[in-house]
């Protein structure tokens, strides 16, 4: 389940590397002496009398713990913004939202004036198939009331193992009482890939995040277009896509590359400086077609590299606005108590050796999008955006063999213009430094 | 308050206390000697230090060890509450000499919040308010670089400076979709009053208590006087507590004195009895001895510390009726510990209840009424809040008090919970 908002900004700023807990934990077996000689003596007693004058003299009593999370909190934000301290609950999120899928139902919720909403059942879930529709209002979980329930508690109860129930009261327009649906869980998968064709044989990708199944989904939905339509391009949306897993930014830049370097990384530690290769035989290789990605300044990390080692590599023309610029790769540590820490442990350059901290990449054919109107609060931009998803309006809500019509490109210019520049393949000199081959 | 004294807590005992109360703290925990600590502590230190030791070695650059220690007792202290800090040994040595900063501010009151820098409260028609930074405001960026990292006493520091120094802000207000870039100017402290008054029309009588000084119990005596003496005689009063998060306990107990008289109005509750002290008016504080007429008093998210502990014990002593929104729940007594290294923490010790036995600190005070639903405005008023006869809760109170149903509504009105 999860909810769209929520995803996306608990992905955001993150290129997690998710190979650190076997690393780790040597690291921490081999250093015992490192270890305890670390913290300076002197230092670590100022810092554990703190925590024991807060224990017996604030107002309130707080345990230990609650103390150091804080400290650990207050330690972390000493560094660069991308790193970050997540307590055992939030890290359990973020390894959901990584692996690509959990046990659910399979609906996307929210909280509308204070009511718990569905915002739209994923197709070919528990949830779909039992007929649960976007709207409905969700009364009760297991015979409790939802009301001034938090989002993520809501969450946590809809959830729970596979082939084990859960009731939800429903209540929807045209019921006359509310309903009790009782669903099993299931393994849901998260869709990070969504497409749909556009007319005269090319197609639309949009890639939300980079989690474990991006790449294999990816090549999935690339193969059901090639087999569909005489393939004349590919536009791939990279924006507003906050990034995810390195390797997974890796593959996806590999599906179109059959060579050259990808992307390299530079930390503190020989272990935090990799090289990354394309390697020959992947889906989007062969025949080369014409490829425009779409990049804007919600596009960050692993969007920036995909993006930056089609550029360097010439394998796609970019298209839209600058992207974010994030040049930093975090790791997951994870800590004894199952909290965990985001550090950025290192930096990443683009094939032609280009950091892109701070400057993100720079498309070759600028095209903005239509800016907001500046009055509107984020909330009733959210709330609009959930009318139309829930309306299935947007360009992804409806089925991916469903052509794009031209209204629809109408509405989204840089896309448009991404369409039009495939169907005059190749495109102008003037427009690219570096015409792809 | 730190505008008349320069001392760092904005609420704190009585000055003659503080100084019992700061000795008191030296005895318990200075000479610098640990007490053995629980084996819960040991896990919690070990926690701690595996994070430590993680982010030493993979960090992408190298950081102090002194950086690291001191950002996480920030962190410790903010996750407690707004009023807690963390001082360096030097701002601490500044703190114990009553060091005044320099003499300009932006007559803004900011808390660090949910790591965030927070306004308060904004002073009417000062430097910040004509800046255009409103109660709730969130600042982003001071001249240009992110307010991370920080503490309600740091925020603070970042707002004084020299007279005529500027300011550049990034502020997010309720959901904008852009970050507003304002600048603020610093300037000496206003010597004007803490209270104004007026009489409205309908034979009201309205009192604003801009924020609370040494002076506003006097101020305030002499405002009831005048609009008590007025005829025809006033049907009700209205009492406008909102947007005021500066002073300390003492002016609160001696300003609530004034019109509640010799009953409680405070309790503070802290973790053991000596803790724990109850606040009583005093009989010749009294600014009238006749009946008060209906009391309105109008709060919202900007009323905080001194402004709370008056409006809970009107509510609860002269059955005023609260209108508005609630207020922030920054009701706290705060205590400075040294530490072994000469940096101290900034702790709150104890909190307010209402003389009900509400608890303010954390959850502020629910009005009976709830204010009307107000028009933003864009670009709002540059030079101060909207004159009195012209304000919706103003108007809203009035309406109240000619209905003649206020001091039902204050009877009926909901019940706080108990601590």
């Amino acid at each position: 389940m999860g909810t769209n908002m929520r995803r996306n900004s608990w992905i955001a700023g993150t290129v997690a590397v998710l190979l650190s807990l076997g690393l780790v934990l040597t690291a921490l077996a081999q250093n015992p002496a490192e270890r305890a000689a670390l913290p300076g003596d002197t230092k670590l007693k100022v810092f554990a009398q703190a925590m024991t004058l807060a224990e017996e003299n604030y107002a309130e009593p707080k345990t230990a713990k609650d103390l150091v999370y804080g400290a650990i909190q207050g330690a972390v934000s000493t560094l660069d913004a991308h790193s970050a301290f997540m307590n055992p609950d939030e890290f359990k999120e973020l390894q959901i939202e990584t692996k690509g899928q959990f046990s659910g139902i399979g609906i996307e919720i929210t909280l509308k004036d204070q009511m718990l909403i569905v915002v739209s059942p994923i197709e070919g879930t528990p949830a779909y198939r039992a007929g649960i529709q976007a709207g409905d209002q969700i009364v009760k979980i297991n015979g409790q009331t939802t009301k001034g329930m938090p989002l993520t508690e809501a969450v946590k109860m809809i959830r729970g193992p596979k082939g084990s129930k859960v009731t939800l009261t429903l209540n929807r327009e045209g019921f006359a009482a509310p309903k009790d649906f009782a669903i099993v869980r299931e393994i849901i998968p998260i869709r990070s890939v969504k497409g749909r064709l556009v007319e005269g044989g090319i197609g639309y990708i949009r890639v939300t995040n980079f989690q474990d199944q991006t790449d294999s989904d990816l090549s999935a939905m690339l193969k059901k277009m090639r087999q569909r339509v005489p393939f004349k391009g590919l536009v791939l949306d990279l924006r507003n896509d906050p990034g995810g897993l390195l390797d997974q930014a890796v593959r996806v830049a590999d599906e179109f590359l059959s060579s050259g370097i990808v992307v390299y990384t530079e930390g503190r530690t020989p272990q935090q400086n990799m090289r990354f290769y394309a390697r020959p035989g992947q889906e989007g290789e062969s025949p080369p077609f014409p490829m425009v990605v779409l990049i804007n300044e919600g596009s960050a990390s692993a969007s920036e590299i995909v993006a930056g080692a089609l550029k360097d590599q010439k394998r796609a023309l970019i298209v839209g606005t600058k992207s974010f610029g994030k040049g930093s790769v975090q790791t997951i540590i994870p800590l004894d108590d199952g909290s965990a820490l985001r550090l950025t442990t290192a930096l990443y350059f683009t094939p032609s050796g280009v950091t892109i901290q701070d400057k993100g990449i720079v498309p070759d054919v600028v095209v903005e999008e239509k800016p907001p109107p500046a009055e509107k609060s984020l909330q009733s931009l959210r709330d609009e955006a959930l009318e139309r998803h829930m309306r299935r309006e947007g360009l992804t809500d409806k089925p991916w063999n469903q052509p794009i019509t031209a209204p629809e490109l109408e509405r989204d210019l840089p896309l448009k213009r991404a369409v039009e520049l495939l169907r005059h393949w190749p495109p102008p000199k003037s427009l690219a430094q570096n015409p792809p081959a | 308050m730190h505008v008349k004294t320069g001392k760092l807590s904005r609420l704190h005992w009585g000055a003659g206390l503080a100084a019992a109360v700061l000795v008191l703290a030296l005895a318990v925990y200075g000479p610098p000697a640990l007490k053995a600590a629980a084996p819960q502590d040991y896990e919690a230190l070990r926690l701690y230090t595996e994070a430590l030791f993680e982010i030493s070695q993979k960090y992408v650059t190298p950081k102090s060890e002194e950086d690291m220690i001191y950002g996480s007792l920030r962190g410790m202290m903010n996750s407690l509450d707004p009023d807690c800090s963390f001082l360096t040994p030097r701002e601490y040595q500044d703190y114990l000499e009553g060091k005044k900063g320099p003499g300009g501010e932006a007559g803004v009151d900011l808390i660090y919040k949910d790591n965030l820098l927070t306004v308060a409260s904004a002073l009417d028609g000062g430097p910040a308010w004509r800046a255009g930074l409103r109660p709730g405001d969130h600042i982003l960026k001071i001249n240009g670089q992110l307010a991370r990292n920080l503490t309600t006493q740091e925020g603070a520091r970042r707002f004084r400076g020299a007279p005529g120094t500027t300011i550049k802000l990034q502020v997010i207000r309720n959901g904008l979709v852009k970050p507003l870039d304002l600048s603020v100017t610093l300037e000496e402290p206003l010597k004007a009053g803490s209270v104004a008054f007026q009489v409205l029309p309908d034979s009201c009588g309205y009192v604003r208590i801009k924020y609370f000084t040494g002076e506003t119990p006097g101020e305030l005596t002499a405002a009831l006087k005048a609009l008590l003496s007025y005829r025809p005689a006033l049907k009700g009063l209205v009492l406008d507590l909102r947007n005021n998060a500066r002073g300390t306990l003492e002016q609160a107990v001696r300003s609530a004195t004034v019109l509640v008289g010799e009953k409680e109005i405070v309790a503070v509750k802290g973790r053991g009895p000596e803790s724990s002290q109850t606040y009583m008016g005093k009989a010749r504080g009294i600014a009238v001895k006749s009946p008060l007429p209906p009391l309105v008093v109008l709060t919202d998210q900007g009323t905080a510390r001194a402004a709370e502990i008056m409006a809970g014990a009107l509510r609860d002593q002269d059955q005023a009726v609260l209108l508005g929104a609630k207020t922030l729940g920054l009701c706290g007594l705060t205590k400075a510990m040294p530490l072994v290294d000469g940096s101290a923490l900034v702790m709150t010790v104890a909190t307010c209840y209402t003389p009900n036995g509400a608890k303010i600190q954390g959850k502020g005070l629910e009005p009976e009424v709830a204010g009307k639903p107000l028009v933003a405005k864009p670009g709002g008023e540059k030079a101060g809040p909207p004159a009195p006869d012209q304000d919706p809760w103003v108007l809203q109170a009035v309406d109240l008090l000619k209905s003649g149903k206020a001091r039902h509504v204050a009877i009926k009105g909901p019940k706080q919970e108990a601590p």
